[in-house]
């Protein structure tokens, strides 16, 4: 029996007892026991079959239930979309906002290349997205001068009432128990809480406390406080300090003085002395000034 | 062989049957083919589900050349073919008297050069070499799990044998 066979039958665990004292004779004995002996070295690893089977067995289970879960991966994605179009419904929709501080002004240009100024403490909010050719609305607190272009209606909504306009320049006063409509151009249709009216160019309109006060109308083509001026005419000393207050961000104490007062004059916005002096002189009052407090006094 | 009762195997009490005769060969063969970096024991599990899945099928003559190719494939799907480095465990010593230090030197260079060596083998080599030697497999046992015949099973290990002592022994 040749070398090659001893070894073959070896290999195969089938040895009979002279042949396996023939083929420990060998010369390659030892190196082939050796050999044999480290290749135990390179054992699987231990493989449960039990314990795999069980993980079969379970996974062909759940694999059955989740035939039919076709319908989570599909929530997934209509939960992916339904946040999507969220966030795309919500940005669209949200409004475009500009806000002045005490004694800000700023100019705000619209779609429609209308120009808004914007007085003090004033805020418009407005729907860049719904801004069309057939509605132009624009939400007003505060004062603001509107040099609309011609085109479709133009709404400016406030919380005293709506006015609504077609192509013209205009002022809105919208402060607390304050409401002041002026026309400089063309015609202003105004729909505030209790009725209806019109403004040609020159009118005015204001509501104080609730009070439509009758007024003249003016030559001017723009509203004194483009030009860092207020002006009044025969407005409450309340309305006219609160307004001074916005322009200069200060705090007015008025004490025992009669804030009822009618008061006709203007203040600039520029100087807070020579202000304060065309307030009090006309009416024949004192102030003090300390910080960002003013106190005034009779004389 | 007895002529098959059923012609699936998609009775479950049949099916765990078949998983308790194979699973572990096909497990031993994935590990010694592709080493343990694809994590055979996933595969022979995932190939095990598929048969399921198709049980009707694969008539059960043929289930197990069918987990068997499955598995395989699922092999050669997961990465382009790379050296195969299994890895040689220390073997446990009954004797620890005679570990002088030259005999340790000796030892742990021979292992290397044997992890070379066997990972210079063909996969076919290996399979066949590493099953007779580790499992014990006999020759025809090692052919009808890789459904080839005795005498190529001969080939392959008598060849993986030369192998590696040529390697080993720098014949």
């Amino acid at each position: 029996m040749d070398k090659e066979e001893l070894i073959l039958k070896w290999l195969d665990n089938n040895l009979s007892p002279q042949e396996l004292e023939a083929f420990k004779a060998l010369e390659d004995y030892e190196a082939l026991v050796k050999l044999s002996d480290y290749s135990q070295g390179f054992k699987a690893p231990e493989y449960n079959t039990d314990d795999a089977l069980q993980a079969v067995l379970s996974k062909i289970e759940t694999k059955k239930t989740t035939k039919t879960n076709w319908l989570k991966p599909l929530l997934k994605v209509a939960a992916i979309l339904a946040i999507c179009f969220g966030a795309y419904y919500y940005t669209t929709t949200l409004d475009t906002t500009f806000a002045t501080e005490y004694a800000e002004k700023t100019q705000v240009e619209l779609p429609d290349n209308s120009q808004v100024n914007l007085n003090a403490l004033s805020k418009i909010s407005f729907n860049k997205n719904d801004w069309n050719t057939t509605n132009r609305t624009i939400n007003l607190t505060g004062e603001a001068f509107f040099k609309v272009t011609q085109g479709s209606t133009f709404k400016v909504v406030t919380d005293a009432g709506i006015v609504t306009v077609v192509g013209t320049e205009f002022n809105i006063k919208q402060r607390p128990n304050y409401f002041e409509v002026t026309c400089f151009e063309g015609e202003v249709h105004i729909n505030y809480n209790t009725g209806k009216t019109n403004l040609k160019t020159g009118d005015s309109f204001v509501i104080i406390n609730e009070q439509i006060i009758e007024t003249q109308p003016s030559k001017n083509t723009q509203p004194d406080w483009l030009n860092n001026v207020s002006s009044f005419i025969s407005v409450p000393l309340s309305e006219v300090l609160a307004e001074f207050e916005r322009q200069y961000n200060v705090k007015i104490e008025v004490n025992t003085i009669q804030t009822s007062t009618l008061f006709s004059g203007k203040f600039t916005h520029n100087d807070i002395n020579i202000a304060l002096k065309s307030i009090t002189e006309p009416l024949q009052l004192q102030f003090k000034k300390t910080n960002n407090t003013i106190i005034l006094t009779r004389e | 062989m007895a002529q098959p009762l059923h012609d699936n195997i998609c009775d479950k009490s049949r099916f765990e049957a078949f998983f308790k005769r194979h699973a572990k060969n096909l497990h031993d063969f994935l590990y010694y083919k592709f080493g343990d970096r694809l994590n055979p024991e996933d595969k022979a599990q995932e190939a095990f589900i598929k048969l399921w899945e198709n049980c009707k099928k694969v008539s059960p003559d043929k289930a197990k050349s069918y987990v068997f190719t499955v598995a395989n494939n699922l092999m050669l799907n997961e990465a382009a073919h790379q050296k195969v480095v299994l890895k040689h465990q220390q073997l446990k010593r009954t004797n620890q008297t005679n570990e002088s230090p030259e005999f340790l030197m000796e030892e742990d260079e021979y292992r290397k050069k044997l992890e070379l060596a066997i990972a210079n083998l063909t996969e076919a080599q290996r399979v066949a070499f590493l099953m007779n030697r580790v499992e014990g497999k006999r020759f025809k046992e090692i052919a009808q799990l890789l459904d080839i015949s005795t005498k190529a099973v001969e080939k392959r290990i008598y060849g993986a044998l030369k192998k590696l002592r040529e390697e080993i022994e720098g014949l």
